[in-house]
């Protein structure tokens, strides 16, 4: 090989590359590496945030669901009829002043019966994904940062509840509680079967977040393993699965609805979508509209939380955004 | 004198052709999402001339890179030319189709992208990937110019055949060729040694796919053969090349050694430096006029770097091609290429033949540059060393001597370290680190260099007791750091801190700066709410920031900047011993120079202890006081710094030392 270092022609130039300094006010020298200090400060959350004020499925969703929460809340605010009071005399009745969406088989006035029945979904989809975020990110946080044998065994675990059909849990665990009344028990099974989804997506991100530089650094200035576990890696971990409990909110309700609907999930004492629809279907050849209004509460509330899912999820993790 | 006369042909010859790339008040526009127009390059004008090499320095954000997309027609997302014409070979391109660009790429641009790690696809086997490029593009490229022109920078008499130029040695015929060429020597009485010495040239240089007939015939011909004899045989078993052949043939011509077997393997298989290569290869399979090459080492080792540069400046010149080469080291930039632009916040601040621009900056940024390049730090360092000066003016660091370095007692020793992984799938240990034994004085800096895998960085991590030894001792202030544990390891944390190399990864992002700083000492639970506060600004003033990015994120701070929080957090405990794994690598070099300053400063205020893992022996030459060299686990060299850069013992240093860019540049500054 030659030598191929640079010998430099002569000190000609060719025509279009002579010497050019360019006049020092067109760009004036700053500081090196400037703090900008007019920008406005942001954190993710705070950046997250100003994401979100600006997407219209955010407001939309939003207002939709503190409408949903004030009617869950109050809903004497809207109707003052009992939804249990009932008369057959009534059975199927039209609508009529003060009975807007008319009554039910039973005689009950459906307005009553969807206004109240928002409580009881709402707060089965709001403390079955609470559970369910709790014990999917501990579960899988531990399982994540550990590795290893405890990693082995609880992914085994994980592997073992998904491979049980849902609705085939779900009706034998209810079978054991037909006598209680609660909501509890529905909440119990949602989170039986739903925490895993939570776990898997904790420890995948509790072993990306991990292995980030921080905590190293983190470990040389003096941090115990379980110091960074829950000062810096669960906090880095959170937005994935903050995203798929929005998302999963929605689909609790359904699933609850879908229990409640085949007779097994809230007693027919308690008012709920779910039940009514099971009640209305007996007569949708004649009287569909009974079926109608707590369908479309259902579906306005579920879509409204699946939104505010698809929303958050575009803020904190830009890279996953279609458009 | 030879070359001047080469020079002035080459010269003239390209005044003649006039600039292969015109490039003139270019303006460039990015969209943000609230559809702000960015001006990313602003009214920038440069040229190419054939066969040429001319570089674009500029750090991070300057658009350099822009500027050179916006040629080849690959502005990323919402960029766009919004002014300015570029004209190659007189044609305007700026206004181009997408079809239209489709075409000009391969045939007369070529791209040597930046990242060998990412642009290969890594489901295709690297010959694949050549014929693509070679199948994307008609391969009828006008070769006479070319070859004349690579004759003129070669400087060599060589007869141009017409018609012969795309016709290569074929595997198939080359044992029979080889055959063929022995007779021919046998026939005008070239036997035994000399005969063999003429047969392995013939065996290295007649690369099938590679060699074309023209160049056999002029072997032989100048092996002694007649010329009529030898046109008979190149005529008859030169006959032109499969493309398999072909390729093997460009990825040998990339300096891919035992191409076939290559062009077989996946990308995965190949280190770094042989993807670069192979890179290489694909951008010049088409014969381009103009190779644009954005930061083509940047990612790789610097003697591979060396290696891979000197490669490719000769297969540019002997295929005639002008090539523009981005970096952002002016050292390389000087070393490589004839002509310099450099550009600063989009803009075009001065240009010039390499050398003038180096030894006269004019426009202040270039100034700076010139002044704060490592690679030419130590260049100055050196001459004055020559000229028999005191050289401690230039250095920021003051370089503890000899005798005193003897004297100082030892902060921190390492006896005898060694460190073995378990490998996947292998039963033998892999040593990472092998009997490795240095001792930190108190208030020096020590640097330990080596290339990637040399097992420097974990020397550090068990150093920093984030790793457990295998055998030997690292004992700080006398102990022996393997048994702390509890109190005395906390103790120990509180004296020995770290500054990592990535400074996107060091920092919590949901940590604010005043949280990330305050971390240290809320863990060891020193003072309160309001003494944290106040430690929290005197550190911020320590590192030059200003007290407002207390309340900010790492997010929107730049690398510069989240290293030197980096720093203020390592210096909260008041530390002994900071311990710096590559933290300046990943940085521009006015920061880097920045960031070296204020190590200097504190260690000169506060009487610190540097163990300094790098692999950039130039900016060893600034900071520290003593050098360990490793290479594969071993220590190589170990000897003060200016012994290393004077006097280098090991082979492997002077490579080192060698491969440092602008290292053979005849600067005379002064």
């Amino acid at each position: 090989m030659t030598d191929t270092t640079n010998t430099f022609p002569a000190a000609e130039t060719l025509p279009g590359q002579e010497r050019y300094v360019a006049p020092i006010e067109e760009t004036p020298l700053q500081d090196v590496d400037k703090v900008d200090e007019s920008a406005p400060a942001t954190s993710m959350w705070a950046d997250a945030w100003r994401t979100l004020r600006k997407n219209p499925l955010f407001i939309v969703s939003g207002l939709l669901i503190i409408f949903i929460v004030f009617v869950a809340l109050f809903p004497g605010v809207f109707t003052k009829i009992d939804p249990n009071y009932c008369n057959l005399d009534n059975s199927l009745g039209d609508p009529e002043a003060g009975h807007p969406f008319g009554y039910d088989f039973q005689g009950c006035d459906v307005f009553a019966r969807t206004v109240y029945g928002t409580r009881t979904s709402l707060s089965v989809g709001i403390l079955s994904t609470l559970i369910v975020v709790l014990v999917g990110t501990l579960i899988g946080a531990v399982a994540g940062f550990f590795g290893g044998w405890v990693d082995a065994l609880l992914s085994r675990i994980i592997d073992i509840f998904y491979s049980i059909p849902f609705l085939l849990g779900a009706i034998v665990v209810l079978q054991m509680f037909r006598t209680s009344s609660s909501i509890w028990k529905v909440v119990l099974v949602l989170a039986l079967f739903g925490w895993v989804s939570t776990a898997r997506i904790a420890r995948g991100s509790v072993m990306e977040a991990k292995n980030l530089e921080f905590n190293t650094a983190s470990t040389a200035l003096g941090s115990t393993p379980m110091r960074n576990l829950f000062s810096h890696i669960i906090p880095n971990a959170m937005a994935p699965i903050i995203v798929i409990g929005t998302t999963s909110l929605g689909s609790y309700i359904v699933s609850e609805a879908t229990l409640s609907f085949l007779g097994i999930g809230l007693p027919t004492t308690t008012v709920s979508w779910g039940g009514d629809i099971s009640q209305a279907q007996t007569n949708l050849m004649t009287n569909p509209m009974v079926l109608f209004y707590p369908s479309v509460a259902l579906a306005i509330t579920v879509l409204s939380f699946i939104m505010m899912g698809d929303a958050v999820k575009d803020a904190l993790d830009p890279k996953s955004r279609t458009a | 004198m030879e070359t001047n006369n080469v020079n002035e042909k080459l010269l003239a010859m390209q005044k003649a052709q006039g600039p292969l790339l015109e490039v003139k008040d270019l303006k460039v526009d990015f969209t943000t999402d609230d559809k702000r127009a960015v001006h990313a390059v602003r009214d920038s004008s440069f040229s190419v001339y054939p066969g040429q090499w001319v570089a674009i320095v500029g750090e991070s954000g300057s658009g350099k890179s822009t500027s050179a997309m916006a040629v080849l027609g690959l502005l990323p997302g919402t960029g766009k030319v919004v002014g300015g014409s570029i004209k190659l070979d007189g044609q305007e391109i700026s206004g181009l189709k997408p079809k239209e660009f489709d075409k000009l790429r391969g045939t007369k641009m070529g791209l040597v992208p930046q990242d060998p790690m990412s642009n290969l696809n890594p489901v295709y086997r690297i010959g694949t990937q050549v014929k693509e490029a070679l199948k994307a593009n008609g391969m009828d490229v006008a070769h006479e110019k070319r070859s004349a022109l690579a004759k003129a920078l070669a400087g060599d008499e060589v007869a141009v055949k017409t018609n012969d130029d795309e016709t290569f040695i074929g595997s198939a015929e080359l044992p029979a060729l080889l055959d063929a060429a022995k007779d021919a020597l046998a026939k005008i009485g070239v036997t035994g040694d000399r005969a063999d010495e003429f047969m392995k040239a013939f065996k290295d240089e007649w690369v099938p796919g590679s060699e074309t007939r023209w160049r056999v015939a002029d072997d032989l011909i100048k092996a002694g053969v007649k010329d009529d004899d030898a046109w008979v045989i190149a005529k008859k078993y030169v006959t032109g090349s499969t493309l398999n052949d072909r390729i093997a043939g460009l990825l040998s011509e990339a300096g891919l050694p035992d191409a076939a077997t290559r062009a077989r393997q996946y990308p995965h298989e190949f280190s770094g430096g042989m993807r670069q290569r192979a890179l290489i290869a694909i951008g010049l399979a088409c014969r381009p006029e103009l190779l644009i090459a954005d930061e083509p080492t940047s990612a790789l080792d610097v003697t591979v770097q060396k290696k891979i540069l000197d490669h490719l400046h000769y297969l540019t010149d002997s295929l005639g091609t002008a090539v523009l080469f981005i970096t952002h080291d002016l050292g390389l930039a000087a070393e490589r290429a004839q002509h310099i632009v450099v550009m600063y916040k989009g803009q075009v601040v001065e240009s010039g033949p390499s050398l003038e621009v180096l030894q006269h900056p004019q426009h202040p940024y270039t100034k700076r540059l010139v002044a704060a390049a490592p690679s030419l730090a130590s260049q100055r360092i050196i001459s004055a060393h020559q000229r028999g000066e005191n050289a401690d003016a230039l250095l920021e660091h003051h370089i503890v001597g000899e005798d005193k370095l003897e004297k100082s007692e030892n902060i921190i020793t390492v006896e005898h370290l060694t460190k073995e992984f378990k490998l996947p799938r292998k039963k033998e240990m892999f040593k990472a680190v092998d009997d490795v034994s240095f001792s930190v004085k108190r208030g020096s800096t020590l640097a330990i260099v080596g290339e990637s895998g040399s097992g420097k960085s974990t020397v550090a991590n068990m150093v920093l007791k984030l790793l457990e030894p295998t055998a030997g001792t690292v004992t700080y202030e006398g102990k022996d750091i393997s048994g702390f544990k509890g109190k005395e390891l906390l103790d120990f944390r509180r004296h020995v801190q770290p500054v990592f190399q990535n400074p996107y990864g060091s920092l919590d992002p949901m940590y604010s700066i005043y949280r990330s700083i305050e971390e240290p000492l809320r863990i060891h639970k020193i003072g309160d709410t309001k003494s944290r506060q106040k430690r929290v600004r005197e550190l911020l003033d320590m590192v030059e920031m200003p007290e407002s990015v207390m309340t900010r994120y790492p997010n929107e701070l730049s690398g510069g900047q989240r290293q030197r929080i980096a720093i203020a957090r390592a210096m909260a405990l008041n530390p002994d011993v900071i311990v710096c794994d590559e933290a300046v690598s990943a940085l521009d070099v006015l920061v880097q120079d920045q960031v070296l300053h204020l190590l200097n400063d504190l260690q000169a205020e506060q009487g610190l202890s540097y163990l300094f893992i790098t692999h950039d022996l130039a900016v060893v030459r600034q900071i520290a006081d003593e050098v360990v060299v490793m290479q594969h686990g071993k220590l190589v060299e170990h000897a003060t710094t200016d012994e290393v850069f004077a006097h280098p013992k090991m082979q492997y240093t002077k490579d080192l030392l060698d491969a440092i860019p602008g290292g053979k540049l005849q600067l005379g500054l002064d």
